[in-house]
């Protein structure tokens, strides 16, 4: 069992509710503070988009390449092998969306070293929780600079990037929802997540 | 900056849950400056929500009777005492969560945030069998509403953080999803839901009761979120 998963079950109720209460107050709350100057970009550029999706290309290709490996060389079975299986057929279909979205805006795809991720079972856990997490944190940090089209795409997508976060932490019988607001990422933040992982970003 | 410094706190904490939140903060060892720092943007004011477009406010009040809807469930349910194991657990911790978003999206709304309506949850809350069950419905309800409604959203800051409350339903729904036995993710798309179906389906459930019950109803009081 993983530190992050041990750490996650110490913490206790009242902290939870605390952490909760403050991180939903405090993300909410901030919005008060921007007012009328805080109006979404009536129409975002194609090169916007093209920036934004082509991000979310690089996480949601990994997550197949990522999955694939850990299929072939981690000896997955019982409920990890049926989630990682379940979550590679969803990662196909994002990344068959983004490429058609993109079209030949799209990004070359880079090399991946996922270490002993893709062929330890400990190790797969962790990382595969944390891709998710960094998918969830970068669809919903770039929600807000594409189109309406692609938006409403990506609001489609990052659910289910959030259940399969929940999955393997329920799996693993860690915490599957450890705060009441999830945080957005920027791009340096998901780029330096996804380097720590073994995907050039 | 510390709690003194904030302008007539205990006027505006009116049940003590700001500063009850404070002290449990310092007893958790947080980083005391960031936790005020996240307090004194939570406090609630009349003049935050007039900055929020009225649209917006529309929004936010229609997710908060989801989210009073959510936090009465699992608050009774965890009363109600039929629960065990995970599935305690879970409530617990979720139920805290919803609690969490109630309060964060009236203290934005402030005198703007529609009322707490009364619920009979009909006894599911006293099963953890359908416990369970309800709670899937809930949580994948609640998933389709933020995804159906996120983009009437026109603040920047108000959408990301419905976003953010988006994904947490959607890893509640997950978690609920496999404590009941069910996939957890059974599509690549999620889907949107648009109001009339949402209130549809609430409608069905028989859980918003309008009128106070009568006390001859032949169950003994419930409480009532």
């Amino acid at each position: 069992m993983s530190h992050e998963f041990v750490e996650n079950q110490a913490v206790s109720r009242r902290r939870v509710i605390r952490r909760a209460a403050v991180a939903a107050g405090g993300a909410l709350a901030a919005a008060t503070a921007v007012g009328a100057a805080d109006r979404l970009h009536a129409q975002p550029s194609n090169e916007k988009d093209a920036k934004a999706l082509n991000l979310l290309l690089l996480i949601d290709r990994a997550e197949v390449a990522f999955y694939t490996a850990a299929l072939e060389n981690a000896g997955l079975s019982g409920e990890l092998e049926e989630f990682a299986q379940t979550a590679l057929g969803h990662e196909r279909e994002h990344v068959s969306y983004l490429e058609g979205a993109l079209g030949s805006a799209a990004e070359d795809e880079p090399e991946y070293d996922f270490g002993e991720s893709t062929s330890d079972v400990d190790a797969f856990a962790r990382s595969a929780a944390k891709l998710e997490d960094i998918a969830v944190g970068a669809y919903n940090g770039q929600a807000t600079n594409v189109s309406p089209g692609a938006f409403l795409a990506a609001a489609r997508i990052v659910s289910v990037e959030a259940r399969h976060a929940a999955w393997i932490r329920s799996i693993r019988d860690g915490d599957p929802a450890p705060n009441a607001v999830d945080t957005a990422y920027d791009e340096a933040r998901v780029r330096r997540e996804l380097r720590e992982l073994g995907v050039p970003a | 900056m510390s709690l003194s410094d904030l302008p007539d706190l205990a006027a505006l904490d009116k049940d003590g849950a700001l500063e009850e939140a404070h002290a449990g903060l310092t007893r958790a060892g947080f980083i005391v400056g960031s936790a005020i720092g996240g307090l004194a943007l939570w406090l609630p004011s009349s003049a935050s929500a007039a900055k929020i477009p009225a649209s917006d406010q529309d929004v936010l009040n229609y997710a908060l009777v989801l989210e009073y809807l959510q936090a009465a469930f699992y608050t009774e349910s965890e009363r109600a005492g039929a629960l065990k194991g995970k599935a305690k657990k879970a409530a617990t911790t979720v139920g805290a969560v919803e609690r969490a978003h109630v309060k964060a999206f009236r203290d934005l709304l402030g005198k703007k945030a529609v009322g707490k309506p009364q619920f009979d949850f009909q006894g599911v809350t006293e099963d953890q069998k359908k416990f369970l069950k309800t709670a899937v419905a809930f949580e994948d309800l609640a998933v389709a509403a933020y995804k159906g409604q996120a983009r009437r959203l026109k603040s920047k800051a108000v959408l990301t953080s419905a976003l953010g409350i988006h994904t947490v339903e959607a890893r509640h729904a997950a978690w609920m999803r496999y404590l009941n036995g069910n996939v957890p993710a059974t599509a690549a798309f999620d889907r949107p839901l648009t109001r009339p179906a949402i209130n549809k389906i609430v409608a069905s459930t028989n859980f918003i009761v309008q009128k106070k019950p009568k006390t001859s109803s032949r169950r003994k009081p419930r409480y009532t979120g």
